[in-house]
């Protein structure tokens, strides 16, 4: 039988919950409008896109498999992007054991080219080049962060989670994350000057 | 862990005393201070970086995943699709009628859908057999009951709506539409709205 997909004015805790009842058409209203989002986080954790994707995956394949077990629909959300981080972190983790080192050409490629905007404005060429070098110098700086801090700064500062849900996902106290948050604000303002 | 673990300019700032006033315009003692005028303009350069990397990595086309991620996922879950337990329907000569719990909900949620205002969400269903066996071809003066549905069915309610009315409605829907699709009665329905929506 087809599940009655959700419309998009649904509540997404509506639609959670119909998730949580086996219902796959709420389901991939999920995936899409997580898994973009979840890339994005996963892949400046990470520096890697295959590992990104394998995360992304991971995580939204575990959320099917738990999702019954989660208490409050409205927990949506920190739940995913607290599986996703842990994944990340386990993964870099992992990572420094191996002394792997990251890319192949075609991830360098990529990594070049994705830390400039594209810009649509028809802004100023200069002004452009200028926006662009200074966004690369700001990932290049986060690269150099500490997992933790970077995990910190990237979900509070691009992606707008709550202190508390942080505090959670990372298992710190509030106090703990704001004083990692200062630490990594300080440490990527302090490295992008020194660009210059 | 210390209490205050906030990092700290040569002057006693915190970071986050400078963070906190970004937007405003210097205190007496920033203006003042080195350290303090340095950190906000490090600090400027970064809030401003920072939204501008925001903004670009969710327009950049590239900061996707794959476009079969998607199917890939969906595959995965319906390899492993709950379909909650069985309940018996009916009992004929020739064999059992079940449905799954996640078909009955389908059927009670797509109902549902004719109401407006109603999001509906978990769907717990038993059954309570009825002592009707078709099987057994015999003629009693006690012609037994059909098995009862009881539905358990939490929705969100949107917040202008006239709840009683609404679930009212719901309960009518649901109790019409299931048997004409399966063709047993509702029993009870069990309606909870467990949160409101803004509309």
């Amino acid at each position: 039988m087809n599940d009655h997909g959700p419309s998009v004015e649904q509540d997404e805790g509506s639609v959670v919950a119909r998730a949580q009842d086996g219902d796959l058409a709420a389901f991939e209203h999920l995936v899409m409008a997580y898994q973009d989002r979840l890339f994005r986080l996963a892949y400046r954790m990470l520096n890697n896109r295959t590992d990104a994707e394998d995360i992304v995956q991971e995580t939204l394949t575990t959320s099917w498999r738990s999702l019954p077990m989660l208490a409050d629909v409205d927990a949506f959300s920190g739940w995913l992007y607290r599986l996703a981080t842990n994944k990340c972190l386990d993964l870099l983790r992992k990572r420094s054991t191996h002394a792997e080192t990251i890319t192949d050409p075609e991830e360098l490629r990529f990594t070049a080219e994705s830390g400039s905007l594209q810009d649509s404005s028809g802004a100023d060429p200069a002004d452009r080049a200028e926006w662009s070098a200074q966004q690369g110098e700001l990932t290049e700086v986060l690269n150099t962060l500490p997992p933790v801090q970077r995990a910190c700064w990237l979900l509070r500062e691009i992606h707008g989670r709550s202190y508390a849900e942080i505090s959670d996902t990372l298992k710190i106290s509030p106090t703990t994350v704001r004083g990692t948050l200062a630490r990594a604000r300080q440490k990527i303002a302090e490295g992008m000057s020194q660009w210059r | 862990m210390a209490l205050d673990d906030t990092p700290r300019l040569g002057c006693g700032r915190s970071i986050d005393q400078i963070w906190a006033g970004i937007d405003q315009p210097p205190s007496g003692h920033e203006e003042h201070c080195q350290h303090c005028r340095t950190a906000r303009t490090q600090l400027q350069q970064l809030k401003k970086a920072t939204h501008a990397l925001a903004e670009s990595d969710q327009q950049d086309p590239q900061l996707k995943p794959r476009p079969g991620i998607t199917n890939t996922i969906m595959d995965i879950a319906r390899a492993e699709v709950r379909r909650g337990q069985k309940l018996l329907v009916r009992t004929t000569g020739y064999g059992t009628i079940e449905i799954s719990e996640q078909a009955l909900s389908t059927v009670i949620r797509r109902a549902a859908t004719a109401i407006p205002g109603i999001h509906s969400r978990r769907c717990r269903i038993d059954i309570l057999p009825g002592t009707n066996d078709s099987s057994k071809n015999t003629l009693t003066a006690n012609p037994g009951t059909d098995p009862e549905l009881i539905i358990n069915l939490r929705v969100a309610a949107s917040a202008d709506i006239n709840i009683p009315h609404t679930i009212a409605a719901l309960r009518r829907e649901i109790r019409n539409v299931l048997p004409a699709g399966i063709g047993i009665d509702a029993g009870t329905i069990n309606i909870t709205v467990e949160d409101l929506y803004d509309v």
